[in-house]
Order: C-alpha cells, then sequence, then structure tokens
C-alpha cells in the first residue's frame, strides 16, 4: 500500500470518527439543556386540579402529560415510585396536554376526567399509563375505558354520559391551553416549584432534584 | 429480464467521479442520520413526545426493534458499507467493491418502502429523520439504476 492510498484511507477513517463524535457531542449538550420555562400563575395549584401529596409538601410537582405518549408511560413510573418514596415531602399535580398526533390522547384525557367526576382519577390515571399498549393503537378506545371503569367500579353509565360530555372535554382543554399559554412544546413537562427541569436520564437523578428542592425549599 | 440480469452482473463501466462523490455524500447524509439515531436508542432515555414531530411513537414502537437490534443500528452500517464501496472505487477503481455496495441500495429501498408503509398505515406518525433515511436510500437505489444501465460513464468514455 502506498502513501497516497493510506493518506487516502485515513482521510475517510476520519470524516467517519468526526462525524460520530460531533454527533455523540452534540446529543449531550442537548440532553443537558433545560426548557427554561417558567410557571409563572400557572404554577397556582386550584382545586380543579388533580393533586396527590399533602398541601403542604415543600415540593410541588407540576406534570403535564399526554396518556398516549411513549415517554410520559416511562416516566409514570418515576412518579409513581417518587410518591411512593417521598410521600411527605412531594406533592404531585397531573395536567393534561394531549398532543395532536396521538389520536387516542383526548379520549383518554377525557376518560380520566370522566372517571375524575367521580372521585377516581388516580385510579384511571393508574389503568391508563400501565395498560397503554392495550388502547393506544385501537381506533375506538371507549370500549376499552368502559372496561377500566368496570374495573375501579364507577358508574358505568353516567361514565359513558360523562365521556361525551362538553364539560368534561372543556375540562381537558382548558388544561392544554394553559400549557401552549406557557408556551409548552413537548410532555412530559415537569415543573419542580414552578421552574421546568430537563427530563432527568434516570429515577436517582429524578430524586435528587427533588430533595435538592425539598432543602432549599425554593417556592 | 435476462438482459436486466446480465447488467448487474459484468463488471461495471467506469463511472464519473463526480457521480461517485454524489453517492459518497448522499451515503454521508444517510450515515450521520442514521448514527444519529443510534446513539438516541442507546442513550436510554425515552425522547420527550413534542407538539411538532411524531419520532417517539415511531422509535419507540415495536417495528424500531429488529432480532434485539434498532434499526437504526443497521441503516449506520448499511450506509457504512456503501460508503466503503464507493470510497474504494474513488480511490482505487475497486469495481468490484461499489457493485456490491450498490446492489445493497436493491435491499435498502426494499427496507424503506416498508418503514414508509409502516409509519403511515399502522404506526400513523412520521419521524423525520426515518423519512430523510428513507429519501437518501431512494436516491442512492436511483443513482444505482442507472450506473447498471451504463449512464454514468466519464465523458470521454
Amino acid at each position: 500500500m502506498n502513501i497516497k492510498r493510506i493518506t487516502f484511507w485515513t482521510i475517510f477513517c476520519l470524516i467517519i470518527v468526526l462525524i460520530i463524535w460531533g454527533l455523540a457531542l452534540s446529543m449531550k449538550k442537548s440532553a443537558n439543556l433545560p426548557s427554561g420555562l417558567v410557571l409563572g400563575e400557572a404554577g397556582t395549584v386550584t382545586t380543579q386540579d388533580h393533586v396527590e401529596g399533602p398541601a403542604d409538601a415543600p415540593v410541588t410537582i407540576i406534570e403535564y402529560s399526554d396518556f398516549q405518549c411513549p415517554a410520559c408511560q416511562y416516566y409514570y413510573t418515576f412518579v409513581e415510585k417518587l410518591t411512593a418514596e417521598a410521600s411527605t415531602t412531594v406533592r404531585v399535580i397531573y395536567r393534561h396536554f394531549p398532543l395532536p398526533q396521538h389520536a387516542n390522547a383526548m379520549p383518554a384525557a377525557i376518560a380520566s376526567e370522566a372517571a375524575s367526576a367521580q372521585g377516581k382519577f388516580w385510579e384511571m390515571y393508574d389503568l391508563l399509563f400501565t395498560n397503554a399498549a392495550e388502547w393506544v393503537d385501537l381506533s375506538d378506545a371507549s370500549p376499552i375505558f368502559l372496561k377500566y371503569a368496570e374495573t375501579i367500579d364507577l358508574d358505568t353509565a353516567r361514565f359513558t354520559v360523562d365521556l361525551a360530555s362538553s364539560t368534561i372535554r372543556e375540562r381537558v382543554i382548558s388544561d392544554k391551553n394553559g400549557g401552549i399559554k406557557i408556551g409548552l412544546n413537548a410532555t412530559p413537562t415537569f415543573f419542580i416549584n414552578g421552574k421546568a427541569i430537563e427530563n432527568p436520564q434516570n429515577y436517582e437523578q429524578f430524586k435528587a432534584l427533588v430533595d435538592t428542592a425539598a432543602i432549599t425549599g425554593t417556592k | 429480464m435476462n438482459n436486466l440480469k446480465r447488467l448487474l452482473i459484468q463488471p461495471l463501466l467506469p463511472v464519473r467521479n463526480s457521480v461517485t462523490v454524489l453517492v459518497l455524500l448522499v451515503a454521508l447524509i444517510g450515515f450521520a442520520d442514521a448514527t444519529y439515531l443510534a446513539f438516541e436508542h442507546y442513550q436510554g432515555v425515552v425522547p420527550p413526545c413534542t407538539i411538532t414531530e411524531g419520532c417517539e411513537d415511531v422509535l419507540t414502537s415495536s417495528y424500531a426493534i429488529v432480532a434485539g437490534i434498532p434499526v437504526s443500528l443497521l441503516g449506520a452500517i448499511y450506509y457504512f458499507l456503501i460508503l466503503v464501496g464507493a470510497f474504494a472505487y474513488l480511490e482505487s477503481k475497486n469495481e468490484k467493491l461499489f457493485r456490491y455496495s450498490l446492489y445493497l441500495t436493491f435491499f435498502g429501498v426494499l427496507c424503506s418502502l416498508w418503514f414508509v408503509y409502516l409509519q403511515v398505515f399502522v404506526i400513523h406518525s412520521y419521524c423525520t429523520y426515518c423519512l430523510l433515511s428513507a429519501l437518501t436510500t431512494t436516491i442512492l437505489f436511483i443513482i444505482a439504476i442507472l450506473i447498471f444501465k451504463n449512464k454514468c460513464q466519464p465523458r470521454s468514455y
């Protein structure tokens, strides 16, 4: 092999390595960028909100989420673990942000609100997230939602009426509009004491963020 | 049919350098695109769902992994092989290696068709990165056909 050939192939390898290195670097950077969003007035927890955890908890997590979003399903397990492990220091508020590309996100959000009308929002929330694979791809997911309503002992006649209720729908849209107003563009977006966080890479990171917020107690 | 067979198996007539460079550039775009998605997969973090994109639905679907290997990684390897073939031809007129890498584009375009079909009719979501790869593969396929049909010889040939 002469010098010219070696040089050629070295350049080729260098280009490939540079591409891979550049991509790895750019991904690391983008993963570390918090969105910089702040909740402002939307940080106030209202009676309309779905709250899990004590009202005087030093840490308030507000989550904007979509039942059909795979990332939201992934982070659901983090939130569950957190509310179990830090039940006295954390309260979680769930707000709807169904994305347009997810055909069943809006119906699922409505189903959770229909359950909420009978005081069982979190029970339906659990079922929707843990069984997402069962309903996300259906052209009509309402029979599945009705099955969940039976599972958690809801009045199914009332539930069916509520699925079509414009008031219930408005309730979901009001959450979504709130999200649009603060400039939300992705789900899940978590706000810890009013400030958006970058989505943690694992549960330990999530817990650490909450622990820090509990110590500093910045409201 | 026999004519096509003959065209495919016979050694390539000389190919214009500009055409080989075009193959290299298009394959480089495809390689960067597929590598990016493969990185995302191995980061282990589920990408958030954004208002304008459907990537997360496509990338987290059951079709994104074949025999435990992410499709994006297979794509990156595919583009890498084409890059090696095109570069070997540019560097030392290695006709055989280039021809074999061009055969790969036939397989690539079939896979791309399948993935576009899945996005349109099964997943009902579109991933820009996946569509970009379908585009680069289609371009490579068209160039390969032109090369096999002896439409890419140097002007002086």
